[in-house]
């Protein structure tokens, strides 16, 4: 890696960014031991009433389509499952810093968070589409792909014209950061999520969403993360400055399958359950 | 007035209205404009075909190049458009890097929407399609100007 002042600055950076708040960090500790029960997440967010409210909010939402209404946390957790459950808090704890303008990449206030949510949204999408094994990591890993474009931007910002003419050139826009910074924000992105102690699976597909076939170990769960990303940018939601400048790997989409078809009837789904679970966020503000 | 259309809407509108679209992508943004009648509509549409998803067409026809298009056309015409003077302008229809035929919907919104123009007798006046970029469509009804804007550069299509 090359070794500047620049790269030393960003690293700074990573290591001051906001950490987690104290009850996400806590149940995504309760979620390394194997012998959690469900009423230890409910005991941890009964503390955080805001916090358990968001989560039977979110729950309750069209998205998860249950009939009956959700009262409870242990509820949700049976029905949802105790990763799925600990992902959603981790979503209502991030969402103040993810919701803020992304300058550099020209992301309005708000539109880094949609394109996080679309994403997600999308990346469920394949699964079911392609039908491959659920994965419950996958929504919290699309979630915070691009969180490294939160500190990368204002170095991006400076040097814009730089990172240009290299993609002009042809270069993916990932690729024109490498060779301007020595690193790109996916692995910023990384960064921060292992400082934030998340499992190791997530951190790798945050690493990797641009270039799966380099991760250590290709996954279904980096190639889904990576052919949501690009799909979500198409259809508009969250494209910034530096818009489609991204090469979609064939070998992820050899790999899961992926036929013309089904990446458009995900894209038609995408929409609108962006809508809805944005819209549950944005009342979750004036809770 | 300013109004948006936002991804899969389409909006129509008159003299003294200003239409704008942003973020298209791979999506067709359609300018449809009757510069005598000066009565126009833009068309944000996402995906080629509304086979893919026949329920979503129709709660939403404006989600499909096919359905949408026919959607402004007929609703211009009822607002008294008349066909040997209307101006119609695309952009959009863009891609990312590669050659991957799975991720060229871009492509095939712009085939179907060529398709449409030709069974109609339809031309294209302007375009602004393909490549990377994300850009922003801005029209004033009243003279059927439309600017088009990706990456902080303006021009008018």
């Amino acid at each position: 890696m090359i070794r500047t002042e620049l790269l030393n600055n960003i690293m700074r950076k990573v290591k001051v960014f906001p950490s987690m708040s104290g009850t996400a960090a806590k149940v995504l500790a309760l979620l390394d031991d194997p012998d959690t029960s469900p009423s230890e997440i409910g005991g941890v967010l009964r503390y955080d009433p805001g916090l358990t409210a968001n989560i039977l909010k979110l729950t309750n939402s069209a998205y998860f389509g249950f009939a009956s209404r959700i009262a409870s946390v242990n509820q949700a957790i049976v029905l949802l499952g105790s990763k799925r459950v600990v992902y959603l808090v981790m979503a209502s704890c991030v969402n103040a810093i993810m919701d803020e303008e992304v300058i550099g990449y020209d992301l309005p206030p708000g539109e880094l968070w949609r394109h996080s949510i679309a994403v997600s949204v999308a990346a469920e999408g394949l699964v079911k589409e392609l039908k491959l094994p659920a994965n419950e990591e996958i929504f919290t890993a699309a979630l915070l792909h691009d969180v490294g474009k939160l500190i990368l931007g204002y170095f991006v910002k400076e040097d814009l014209e730089k990172i240009e003419s290299k993609a002009a050139e042809g270069l993916p826009f990932q690729e024109a950061e490498r060779q301007v910074f020595g690193l790109d924000h996916a692995e910023v992105g990384a960064d921060i999520l292992k400082n934030w102690s998340l499992p190791p699976k997530i951190v790798s597909a945050v690493r990797w969403h641009h270039d799966p076939d380099s991760a250590e170990e290709v996954s279904s769960l980096i190639d889904v993360v990576h052919v949501a990303n690009v799909l979500c940018l198409m259809i508009g939601i969250g494209v910034g400055r530096e818009g489609l400048h991204y090469e979609p790997s064939p070998s992820a989409t050899k790999r899961l399958g992926l036929k013309p078809a089904s990446l458009e009837v995900v894209a038609s789904q995408t929409l609108q359950w962006t809508n809805e679970l944005v819209d549950v966020f944005e009342s979750e503000k004036d809770i | 007035m300013k109004h948006v259309v936002e991804v899969g809407d389409m909006k129509v509108c008159g003299n003294g209205d200003t239409l704008v679209t942003h973020a298209l992508g791979s999506c067709l943004g359609l300018i449809v404009c009757d510069p005598v009648a000066h009565v126009g509509g833009l068309l944000h549409a996402m995906l080629p075909l509304s086979k893919i998803n026949p329920q979503k067409a129709i709660a939403n026809p404006y989600m499909f190049v096919d359905t949408g298009v026919l959607h402004l056309f007929k609703q211009l015409y009822e607002l008294g458009v008349q066909k040997k003077r209307l101006v119609v302008k695309a952009a959009g229809c863009g891609r990312p890097l590669g050659n991957n035929e799975m991720f060229k919907i871009g492509e095939r919104n712009y085939t179907v929407l060529k398709k449409f123009l030709w069974k109609n007798s339809l031309l294209l006046e302007a375009e602004d399609v393909g490549g990377t970029a994300s850009r922003t469509v801005n029209v004033d009804i009243a003279s059927c100007k439309v600017i088009v804007s990706s990456n902080g550069e303006k021009r008018e299509l």
